[in-house]
């Protein structure tokens, strides 16, 4: 197995240097591959019981949850809280070198996705260090003093209702952000911006308009208030030159009859580009090719989430894939110079709004929601994983997913849409699934077999993103606090550290002069999925907080 | 379709009341509604909530946010619990904790358009302009970026609209790169200008040292309207004349 692994490894030794961060940790997913991966090994199963903090930093911005993933750069840690504070630290000492704190946001729609207060990560790249913000601007500080360089205003929050949550990716000159709102009467899109002016270079609509390819997928105006939020953060090949993006729900989200038209065939390509993934040109963002996971979404089980790139031998043959899982847990392996369907697997245990995916990655059995009806399907909107990344190992060849076993039950109406208030169009309460007593897992799945290698167990609900290491570790942390490592290729617990917060963030590693770091986002965040998940569990209380632990083997003991 | 248009009106102006009186009426509300131990404390320096004295917050914020609460958060609503008095007066007071004095600006309910200002309204804000919408530079009852200043003057017909001078706009260059800017700010260590090379303006910050600027420019207000026609900019004037204030 061990020997097989090597070959592999040997075989696709240029896709996996894309995919492996080392002493720093350049972009949101590690690198433009998304694997969440670190090839530092001097962390391992052997000595990781020795692990102890290093440093501590408290970002003071209290408001809500640590979400974020830190970027190191030279020694240097970038890190925002939700609140838009950013920090530059000396990455081994946790010195302050600089801050920058926002200024109070344009208010937006009261109610709508721009009251969150989230933010998943800065970008550095060209100097410059970038953020999206709760009102929609893209900020750009220069990375040696965060002083503002450019600040430029993406969408009038108080008219979409949506805003920035996400980290943006650096490709190439350009800075590319998609945004929040597919929850409301919004459209959708992905902006790129030149990071040396701010002048926007590109954006690209994730719902066409008139005239455009695809629009005849939607029914009437509907297009207009569309959805399909890019919520989160894509990928980027830079052989290819293609830039991947997961795309939101349609709104409105549980209801269909007002974008749908009547007789439609659901089997491909209904409200174009919802709930796809997409490959785009990086320079232009015109389309090279989309695949749709979840057509005529009804459930809310948008596909916005990380999209891993990476070479793997399927069926005897060298293949360029991408693997991405969506918010039903479905999994599907495509190749990502053309965007053919390859594999799928289905990652919760308890699902039930489908029964199968054809062998050309069609679904069937599709169990949908019914006006005037009050009907329950698994997984929850809070997704068989929510919006924190799993990790890839090219060492063992897993992917690791931190999975949730919750169902809801929804109840739609027929709400019109209000331009930038919330266009759900039903009641989606979460259920927990009877005779289970843990609702969620740590799984090890190698997406070439489709096959679950392992799974742990954990009995509330799993937030965090999964880091995976070359010291064949996997680290993630629990609502409760407890930030622990497992053995990559057994799924052993071999290291558990009690933060004081419950984990909502991420974790990196990365090192300073020989000495690796890890380090773990601490602070459960309300809104949204962790409000829903505090009900569900009133015995608990998953403690809110904004602080950043860095562990390190002591000195001297390596 | 319902529309979020907020129009701001000068609530306090015209009225009894002159401007301590409207903050001392504030202070009375905030004190017995929202300065308790379990939120904000006296003055607003916090307490069980958030601090919210000198936090930078301006009146539409603070507006926005007593009418209608924090969703999520123990932060109420007071717009159906305060009187439109008291909640004037309290926005006022709060606002002034952040150093913003003057009368309270409080939503108001809109007013009633004509058909075609409606139409005019929603063209000014069309989303699927993109950033060909005017209010992607320009805010006007309460939707859209404040980057040009306030209409004062609203253009005669769609001529006149796409043959505005804009002597505000100059010629901003660094280096080889020469752009059309709105300067905002000079000071002695940095100049802030919203670059206008292209649709939506950037606000650049630049070391005085680094750039050069000189009045005027070739930038034209007609280059960016394009995407409107005749019949389209003349609804949009018809909405601005019904609601703009000279």
């Amino acid at each position: 197995m061990r020997y097989l692994t090597f070959l592999l490894a040997l075989s696709t030794l240029s896709a996996q240097d894309a995919g492996i961060t080392r002493a720093d940790w350049p972009h949101y997913g590690g690198t433009q591959f998304s694997w969440r991966y670190s090839g530092l090994d001097q962390v391992n199963t052997s000595n990781v019981r020795n692990l102890l903090p290093a440093w501590i930093f408290q970002t003071g911005d209290y408001t809500e949850n640590l979400g974020s993933t830190p970027i190191v750069a030279d020694g240097v840690m970038y890190l925002i809280s939700a609140g838009a504070r950013v920090f530059a630290l000396d990455a081994a000492k946790g010195t302050l070198i600089w801050q920058y704190r926002y200024p109070t946001a344009r208010p937006g729609i009261a109610g709508s996705h721009s009251d969150f207060i989230q933010n998943r990560g800065v970008a550095v790249g060209d100097g410059k260090v970038i953020f999206g913000t709760k009102d929609n601007f893209m900020v750009a500080l220069d990375q040696k003093t965060g002083h503002e360089v450019w600040k430029v205003s993406v969408d009038d929050p108080k008219q979409c209702g949506c805003n920035i949550t996400a980290a943006p990716l650096i490709v190439k000159d350009k800075v590319i952000v998609g945004g929040n709102g597919g929850d409301q009467a919004h459209r959708g899109y992905l902006t790129a911006f030149y990071t040396k002016t701010g002048r926007m270079a590109w954006r690209w609509y994730v719902v066409p308009a008139k005239g455009e390819k695809g629009n005849e997928t939607w029914k009437g105006d509907s297009w207009r208030f569309g959805g399909g939020a890019p919520w989160l953060t894509g990928s980027f090949d830079p052989d290819l030159n293609l830039v991947y993006w997961g795309t939101g729900n349609a709104a409105a989200d549980f209801y269909d009859a007002d974008r749908v038209a009547a007789g439609t065939n659901k089997g491909k390509d209904v409200n174009l580009y919802t709930a796809s993934v997409v490959a785009l040109d990086a320079d232009t963002g015109k389309l090279k090719w989309h695949f749709q996971e979840v057509p005529d979404d009804q459930w809310d089980y948008d596909s916005a989430y990380e999209v891993l790139l990476m070479d793997r031998q399927i069926r005897g043959q060298m293949r360029k894939v991408l693997v991405h899982m969506n918010k039903s847990g479905l999994t599907f392996v495509l190749d990502r110079a053309t965007g053919e369907f390859l594999s799928s697997f289905n990652v919760p245990e308890i699902s039930n709004w489908m029964t199968g995916v054809t062998e050309d990655g069609k679904l069937v059995g599709r169990n949908e929601p019914e006006l005037g009806k009050t009907k329950n399907f698994c997984p929850s909107t809070a997704g068989a994983k929510s919006w924190n990344s799993t990790a890839y190992s090219p060492r063992t060849g897993f992917l690791y997913v931190p999975a949730i076993e919750l169902c809801m039950d929804i109840t739609p109406n027929d709400t019109k849409a209000s331009e930038g208030h919330f266009f759900m169009n039903g009641d989606f309460p979460s259920r927990l699934p009877p005779n289970r007593s843990t609702y969620s897992h740590v799984d090890a799945w190698d997406p070439v077999t489709g096959k679950r290698v392992w799974s742990v167990p954990y009995k509330y609900v799993l937030l965090s993103s999964v880091l995976a290491t070359g010291g064949d570790l996997v680290f993630t942390g629990d609502p409760e606090g407890n930030f622990f490592a497992l053995n990559a290729r057994t799924g052993d617990k071999l290291w558990s550290f009690q933060t004081g917060a419950g984990h909502r963030g991420a974790a990196i590693s990365y090192s300073v002069n020989g000495r690796q770091f890890i380090a773990a986002t601490t602070g459960f965040q309300q809104t949204v999925v962790g409000g829903a998940i505090i009900g569900l569990f009133p015995e608990e209380s998953f403690r809110g907080g904004s602080t950043l632990v860095v562990f390190a083997l002591p000195e001297g003991s390596r | 379709m319902k529309r979020g248009l907020l129009l701001l009106a000068l609530a306090a102006a015209g009225g009894a009341q002159n401007l301590p009186d409207v903050l001392k009426q504030g202070e009375t509300v905030f004190n017995k509604s929202c300065a308790t131990g379990y939120c904000h404390g006296a003055r607003g320096t916090g307490g069980g909530a958030p601090r919210i004295a000198a936090r930078g917050f301006d009146q539409a914020f603070i507006a926005n946010t007593v009418l209608r609460g924090v969703p999520a958060t123990a932060m109420p609503a007071f717009g159906a619990t305060l009187s439109r008095s008291d909640v004037t007066a309290v926005v006022a007071y709060v606002a002034s904790l952040n150093g913003v004095t003057g009368p309270a600006r409080i939503n108001a309910p809109a007013a009633k358009l004509s058909g075609d200002a409606a139409r005019g309204r929603d063209l000014f804000s069309d989303a699927v302009r993109s950033f060909g919408r005017c209010s992607t530079c320009h805010e006007v009852g309460g939707l859209g970026i404040a980057i040009a200043t306030p209409i004062a003057k609203v253009p005669a017909d769609a001529a006149a609209l796409k043959a505005l001078a804009t002597p505000q706009v100059s010629t901003v260059t660094i280096g080889s790169d020469s752009m059309p800017a709105l300067v905002v700010s000079q000071k002695a260590n940095a100049v802030i200008f919203y670059d206008l090379t292209s649709a939506p303006p950037v606000l650049r910050t630049e070391a005085p040292a680094a750039i050069q600027t000189r009045d005027g420019s070739t930038w034209r207000h007609s280059s960016v309207t394009g995407s409107y026609n005749d019949a389209e900019a003349s609804a949009i004037l018809t909405y601005l004349r019904a609601v703009v204030k000279p």
